[in-house]
Order: structure tokens, then C-alpha cells, then sequence
């Protein structure tokens, strides 16, 4: 059982940069103006999802 | 291709830097990865007047309108107006930040800075652990550019100090997450921006509204990313325009999310490199302002390379002077806003509303710390023990 990573939803994340600046492990950076998860960096701590504005990210089995 | 200095992005703090490094002499590179500069705006587009004695920018079409004060609704509505006559209130600007940014991109062009647009920095370039340059992707090619200083102007997600080695990581307690309407046919006429406090309509934050004139306003919503879930900004933005009896009948132009930092001064220099703007935390803890310190910043840091340029050294020692700089100019301000801050998130909505009633007819033209003390103690003496560490810290400003 792997643990559940952030996954960013395309069609909602307006790339305000928010989530990239509170990883803790910098699993995330912006391209092409859309937030992307490196899933092997991600240690699932939600910070992201919760400071999303727009509910973009969420936690997915990959 | 070999610069003195390349700036990683177009923004307000990066375009002063390499406006000022480039009078000052050197050769200056602007990259930013997106098409163009100013887009998207991701800002409530407030800014202090002060800026007109900077002479940073020129004409008036970056102007949206002029604000003549604040009023701000405690938790139970009880208005406080900060009028412009009250000492130390600073009138302000809306600004149209796509036009702002152009305007100060335009000026660091003219000052002969190189501008290279779709162009992303996607890493330093090191000799022996000293930074060179940049690594950039621009359409399919990737390539380096030498530089002996890199600036990073890559805003609240920088990288380019964690690749550094700068922890610009921010916990979630020290940003403020934000969604914002720009909304048209509003009708109402104000000059005055407006805030809206409280722990139901925005945890650890505040909604605003600042006018840009024509029955334009920018209504925004800024929650700390520690006491938000996901997507709270955007629903309780939402909600609060729904029940507006004005705003509720605009018609929507542009919707953006945000990111503010509201953190602690950091460290902005290592050998080569300089922090400015959001990269360097250069925000207002209290307010989440962050544009007239990263004009102030963003010119301290072009004078300082100006300065390196001619000597040609490049180490940490002689790019210092730009944080003692900057630690001057307004560094201890938002470390006390910082620490403001921190306070004030103790405040619950009762404190806020006793707050706002002592104040409400408080005379700020008559503005002492003493009387603005007896006002508030004087209806409420309970706001003493909420107060003192608030005085605590006033106290040791003055030492």
C-alpha cells in the first residue's frame, strides 16, 4: 500500500504558487503556469491541499 | 552569453533592481518565463502614494484611482474610519499592476537592461559551488547564461534560494492564501478602501475591497494557509459577496488566487546571489502589502550591484550592504509587524469588536499613543490584558 500523494486538478489551479511555497519538501513547482506534484518527493502531509484557495489539490493513490 | 547580472523575473522587485544595477553600470539580464510581462496580475493592487517622490515610474495610466483612507469593519460591523488627516495615515493608489509592471519593466529596458521573454530559469549554474549563471529553458532548448550575480525576483514560490540553499520554505502560519474579484458595475462611489475583520469571514486574515473607480472594485479574501481547508478562501469570498448589498449585483471580470507571504525576515544575500520582492519575504506581515518594499528593496539591491560591478567582487561581504540596507529602510518594521501579528491572532472577535467601539469615535487627528490608550481602556478595561503585550512591544521599540 503506497501512501496517497497531492495531485494537482489542471482545470482548477489558478498558479498562485501557494502550495509550492509551503512544501516541506519542495516536492512542487510551477510549469507552464499550473502547479506539478513530483509524487517521489511528495511525503503526503497535506499542506497543500489545505492551502489551496481553490481546492485544487487533493490526495490520490498513484 | 556572459551579463554581470542576471534577474529571475519581470515583477515590480526584479525590474527596479536591474533598472538601478543597469544606471549604475552594469550589464543586465531580465528573464521571465512568461509571455508577457504583468499577466497574469495575481495582486489586490494597493500601493502607498509615497511611491510619487521615487520617481520610479513615469505617466499615470498604471492608475486606477486614489484612495483617501480605510474603513474597517470589526467582526459585528462597528466602523472604524481612517481618514487621511490621520497622522501617520498614508493616502494610497489602485494600481493596474499589468500597466505598473510594464511601466517598470520599460524603465529598466531604458536604463539598458535585456529583457528575455518565455524564458524559465530551471537552475543555477555552479563552478566549484560557486554560482556562475542560470540554466534556462526557453521553447525546446535549453542553454546557460553567465552571470557574476544572480538575482532571485522569482516571487513567493522562488527556487532559486532553496537551490542556493537559502530555507525560503514558508510554514503555513506564515502565508496568507487569497482569492480575489475584480468586480465591474458595482454601484457605489467610495474613495476609501475597506477591510472586513473577522474569525467567521476570514481566519487569521481579512476580506477588502479597494475601488478602482468606474463601479470597479478589487474584492479580495487573504485566510493564513494554517487555519484554512481547501479552497475556504474562494467559498467565503463567496459567501461575503453574496450578502453584500452592493457587491452581490457586479459583474464579475476577473477572478485570481493568491499567495502572501506574511513571514519573518530571511536571509537575502550568499556569495552571488540576492533575494528581492516576495522571494525575500519583503511583505507586510499585517497588511500582506508587499509593493513599496519591493520598490525600495529592488533599488537598495541594484545600487549594491552597481557597486559590486565596479569593484568585481562578487562574495557575500560586499553584497551585505543590500540586507543591512534594506534591514534599515524597513526591515525592523516588519519584523515588529511580524510580531504584531502574532499577537493579533490571539485576538477573538469579542476583542475585535470592544477594539473597534473604543476606536470608533477616536479622533486619530489627535493621534498619541497616550490617548489613543485611554480611549480604548477607558470604554473597554478589559482590552488592558489583551493590549499589554502590544505595549510590551511598543515599549521596546522605544528602548
Amino acid at each position: 500500500m503506497v501512501n496517497p500523494k497531492a495531485y494537482v486538478n489542471k482545470e482548477i489551479c489558478l498558479s498562485c504558487g501557494g502550495c509550492v511555497s509551503v512544501c516541506p519538501q519542495n516536492a512542487i513547482q510551477l510549469k507552464n503556469m499550473i502547479a506539478f506534484v513530483n509524487a517521489s518527493k511528495c511525503n503526503s502531509c497535506k499542506i497543500c491541499v489545505n492551502t489551496c484557495p481553490v481546492a485544487a489539490i487533493s490526495l490520490k493513490e498513484v | 552569453m556572459k551579463y554581470d547580472v542576471v534577474v529571475v523575473g519581470g515583477g515590480p522587485a526584479g525590474s527596479v533592481t536591474a533598472r538601478f544595477a543597469a544606471e549604475a553600470g552594469a550589464k543586465v539580464l531580465i528573464v521571465d518565463r512568461r509571455p508577457e510581462i504583468g499577466i497574469p496580475v495575481l495582486c489586490g493592487e494597493g500601493i502607498s502614494q509615497r511611491i510619487d517622490g521615487w520617481g520610479m515610474l513615469e505617466g499615470t495610466d498604471w492608475i486606477a484611482s486614489k484612495m483617501d483612507g480605510a474603513k474597517i469593519f470589526s467582526p459585528d460591523d462597528t466602523l472604524v474610519t481612517l481618514s487621511k488627516e490621520m497622522a501617520g495615515n498614508e493616502t494610497g493608489y489602485v494600481v493596474y499592476r499589468d500597466r505598473f509592471d510594464k511601466e517598470l519593466a520599460r524603465q529598466a529596458g531604458k536604463a539598458g537592461a535585456k529583457l528575455l521573454l518565455r524564458t524559465e530559469a530551471v537552475g543555477l549554474k555552479k563552478k566549484g559551488g560557486k554560482i556562475t549563471g542560470v540554466e534556462v529553458r526557453q521553447d525546446n532548448d535549453s542553454f546557460f547564461i553567465d552571470a557574476d550575480i544572480v538575482v532571485a525576483a522569482d516571487g513567493v514560490e522562488s527556487q532559486i534560494g532553496k537551490w542556493a540553499g537559502i530555507k525560503t520554505t514558508l510554514k503555513p502560519n506564515d502565508l496568507e492564501t487569497c482569492f480575489q474579484y475584480t468586480l465591474s458595475n458595482v454601484d457605489y462611489e467610495s474613495d476609501y478602501c475597506e477591510f472586513y475583520l473577522g474569525e467567521k469571514r476570514a481566519p487569521g486574515g481579512y476580506i477588502w475591497s479597494f475601488p478602482k473607480g468606474n463601479g470597479m472594485f478589487n474584492v479580495g479574501i487573504g485566510i493564513l494557509a494554517s487555519l484554512s481547508t481547501p479552497g475556504l478562501p474562494k467559498k467565503l469570498i463567496d459567501q461575503f459577496i453574496q450578502k453584500h448589498p452592493t457587491y452581490k449585483n457586479g459583474t464579475p471580470i476577473r477572478v485570481l488566487s493568491g499567495a502572501v507571504p506574511v513571514a519573518k525576515p530571511i536571509e537575502t544575500v550568499a556569495d552571488n546571489l540576492l533575494l528581492v520582492g516576495d522571494s525575500a519575504r519583503h511583505s507586510d506581515p499585517i497588511t500582506g502589502g508587499g509593493l513599496t518594499t519591493s520598490l525600495e528593496g529592488g533599488k537598495i539591491a541594484g545600487e549594491i550591484i552597481g557597486q559590486a560591478v565596479e569593484k568585481q567582487q562578487f562574495n557575500i561581504e560586499i553584497l551585505q550592504p543590500y540586507e543591512t540596507g534594506w534591514k534599515k529602510t524597513f526591515g525592523q518594521k516588519l519584523l515588529r509587524n511580524y510580531l504584531v501579528k502574532e499577537i493579533m491572532l490571539d485576538f477573538d472577535d469579542k476583542t475585535l469588536n470592544m477594539l473597534a467601539d473604543s476606536l470608533k469615535n477616536y479622533k486619530f487627528e489627535e493621534f498619541s499613543t497616550l490617548s489613543l490608550v485611554k480611549a480604548l481602556v477607558l470604554k473597554h478595561p478589559t482590552l488592558l490584558m489583551k493590549l499589554k503585550p502590544l505595549m510590551k512591544l511598543s515599549e521596546k521599540k522605544g528602548k
